[in-house]
């Protein structure tokens, strides 16, 4: 259940948000959200694809960050705040509200007495709020970009589906359907005017950021191979070795 | 389309009406669509586009209320590698032939869709076709080819035919736009194939003799509620002189009557067509509707060449016309002959491959006919008199008494209109029976039980994904599909 009500300092003033990563918080995705402002953060760590939305069937950014289902391989990297998280997933339990950021008093993150606090002693919003407040300047006009760059990608025929195959050590072969990725064939293709367009409008750097995230793919394969290895180590008492 | 230096100038009468009796096609009007650039989501919102999955036959073998089988678009599974049919009479526990080897009829039993929002235009997840309003396909189509493939469209009556003293035509003269020169005349005239047929003279071979059917009465029928479930299978149910099919689009269905008028009176099929419609609907205007089964003796002659209605028609059963017009369009564009020298060449081989095609769909619906075991009227009984059966047809029912059509049977042109899947589904469908000797299954036994292990899957799968047809239709009014 959600109960979304605008954040008020009087009313909330004592209320704390517990925003770190974990799975029992709604961390373990697989594939999440993102926006085409977090690219540059992103490239360094995560494949970066295009995938659909299962009720509408319109395509959204996201990066992939686990192979089976409710498997987020960078939970440990989040929890020690050593990698970017998205800030479709910093900003639970929060929502936009006009200008203004609504809460949703029924998720688990709210109430939890180890949490953050929303507000300063002062009633002015606390470090942790004010990162939300600034996420959410940039999630809102970054979500329209998004939509306006995949817009213009799919009439100049750029995105096309990618077939992204895995093989791990345990011998299962992992293959990710409904995954999308720039078409460079169409790209190098593209009409002078058309280049020149992409670039202005700041869309090639984009692309060029998702086609080099690719590379994260196998890199996220290996993380998961490790992950892997240490449970079957620990299981066996092993000691972890430096492989993974 | 104006490629290589072609320009195509369509002249249509700006009186005559369109018959828009034919809303079933095949597959192959996906592929020609999105060959033509047609966004698929403008298909469903502007021509009551629905999902069509095959046909489900209705009271054909015996006339019991449980005797139905269904004619689905997907191939057996695998069938490339293994024939299923000795595995399904030897084990088929029980099975109807069609979910032996295919998850397609039970997603019909439960009226799904064959894709979800996710899929893109085009793609799917069980092969399919679409039911549509003909009448507002023909103007979608001439809008697209005018607007974005450079075709003329001309509104004029063809008043006269100017030949040449080789028989070619020159031109011809309009009532509303002068003359029109051409090298290459496509006789879309429909019945009266007024260049083919009267200036040509090229003959009409019919095949009344052996396809009874000759008359339809058509009409429209309103849902109760406008979102009363849609099936996606054109349900043909055997009457008493011919069958009626029943077709959902979006806003209502089409229903129709198809029938011997030799062996039913008009006013005994139009309580037929009502007698299947139901209470409350009989003052439902109805179109008659002549059939004249056959086709031309020869399809291009000159330097003219009939597609369509004007190079022949036959019943509706398997909705047949429609995929003959997209198959000789694409042989025309295909083998377009560069220069008059190369044309008769051409000819040849498009009225050879018309012919076989118009064949093989004779001898199709035959089988439907040839196979029941009726005998409560005249027209079940004489439909199964040697007679009227064509001599390759009963030669391969001999034939496949002893080993079931596969792969590798004679039906393995290119672009066989019916392959030998559709075959199996209504042989086996209508509980023809193959001999099958105990050692015919050995060998491929471990693909066999692979792929009916695969088609269980699919099935549960499929079953667990797909929403039903009025779901999906309603999220693409809403999102539309995308591209890709």
């Amino acid at each position: 259940m959600t109960r979304i009500v605008p954040l008020n300092r009087e009313v909330h003033k004592s209320l704390r948000v517990d925003g770190r990563a974990s799975a029992a918080y709604g961390d373990n995705q697989r594939f999440t959200h993102v926006i085409v402002n977090e690219f540059p953060q992103l490239v360094v760590h995560y494949p970066i694809l295009f995938s659909k939305d299962a009720n509408t069937g319109e395509f959204y950014c996201g990066v992939m960050l686990g192979f089976d289902e409710g498997e987020n391989l960078f939970l440990e990297e989040w929890r020690d705040l050593q990698f970017y998280r998205p800030l479709g997933l910093q900003r639970v339990p929060f929502y936009a509200h006009g200008p203004e950021v609504a809460i949703d008093l029924d998720h688990p993150r709210v109430g939890v007495a180890e949490g953050t606090a929303l507000f300063t002693e002062h009633g002015q919003p606390s470090r942790y709020l004010q990162r939300i407040i600034w996420a959410f300047q940039d999630l809102d006009p970054g979500i329209q970009v998004t939509r306006h760059f995949i817009a213009r990608l799919l009439e100049l025929k750029l995105i096309e589906p990618v077939d992204l195959e895995a093989e791990f050590d345990d011998g299962r072969i992992i293959n990710c359907d409904g995954l999308y990725t720039v078409n460079q064939d169409t790209l190098l293709r593209l009409p002078d005017e058309a280049v020149v367009e992409l670039f202005r409008r700041g869309y090639l750097r984009l692309i060029h950021y998702m086609i080099a995230s690719l590379k994260q793919f196998h890199v996220l394969a290996r993380k998961k191979n490790g992950h892997m290895l240490k449970a079957t180590e620990s299981l066996a008492g092993v000691r972890p070795s430096a492989r993974g | 389309m104006k490629a290589g230096g072609l320009s195509v100038t369509l002249i249509e009468s700006p009186d005559i009406k369109i018959i828009g009796v034919g809303e079933g096609t095949w597959p192959t009007m996906r592929s020609s669509l999105e060959k033509m650039g047609v966004s698929e989501t403008a298909l469903f919102r502007e021509c009551d586009a629905a999902f069509k999955q095959g046909g489900k036959f209705a009271g054909w073998t015996t006339g019991a209320e449980d005797d139905a089988y269904y004619h689905p678009l997907m191939v057996p599974q695998g069938f490339s590698q293994v024939n299923l049919v000795p595995h399904w009479v030897r084990e088929g526990r029980g099975l109807s032939f069609c979910d032996f080897v295919t998850p397609q009829g039970r997603l019909c039993d439960d009226g799904l869709a064959p894709k979800t929002i996710t899929q893109g235009e085009y793609r799917a997840l069980a092969n399919y076709s679409y039911h549509l309003d003909a009448g507002k396909f023909a103007p979608f189509l001439a809008r697209h080819c005018t607007d974005k493939l450079g075709v003329r469209h001309v509104l004029a009556d063809v008043v006269q035919v100017n030949q040449r003293e080789s028989g070619d035509i020159e031109g011809v003269l309009t009532k509303q736009a002068g003359e029109i020169l051409g090298d290459l005349f496509i006789d879309c005239s429909g019945f009266s194939a007024l260049l083919l047929g009267k200036t040509l003279g090229v003959g009409f071979k019919a095949c009344s003799d052996v396809l009874f059917c000759d008359t339809a009465l058509a009409t429209q029928v309103p849902y109760d509620s406008p979102d009363a479930p849609m099936a996606s299978q054109t349900i043909s149910t055997a009457q008493a002189a011919g069958w009626t099919w029943d077709i959902c689009l979006p806003t209502r269905r089409g229903v129709g009557y198809v029938y011997s008028s030799r062996h039913q009176s008009e006013e005994a099929a139009r309580e037929t067509l009502l007698g299947y419609i139901g209470p409350g609907h009989e003052d439902l205007p109805v179109r008659k509707i002549p059939i004249r089964a056959g086709h031309r003796e020869t399809f291009w002659k000159n330097n003219c060449v009939a597609v369509g209605l004007a190079s022949g028609f036959l019943e509706p059963l398997e909705s047949s016309a429609i995929v003959l017009v997209e198959l000789s369009a694409k042989l025309i564009a295909e083998q377009m002959p560069a220069c008059r020298e190369v044309m008769d060449i051409v000819a040849k081989r498009f009225n050879d491959t018309t012919m076989y095609r118009f064949g093989r769909i004779v001898d199709f619906l035959k089988l439907h006919y040839v196979l029941t075991k009726r005998t409560d009227t005249a027209f079940w009984r004489d439909n199964v008199d040697p007679a009227t059966v064509p001599d390759r047809l009963r030669d391969l029912l001999t034939l496949w008494k002893y080993q079931s059509p596969w792969y590798f049977d004679e039906l393995d042109r290119l672009e066989e209109v019916f392959p030998a899947a559709s075959y199996q589904y209504v042989l086996y469908g209508m509980g023809f029976e193959t001999q099958v000797a105990p050692e015919d299954t050995v060998d491929s036994a471990p693909a066999a039980a692979r792929l009916l292990r695969e088609n269980e899957r699919a099935t549960g799968e499929m079953r667990a994904r797909l929403p039903t047809n009025r779901e999906l239709l309603n999220k693409i009014y809403q999102y539309g599909l995308q591209p890709v």
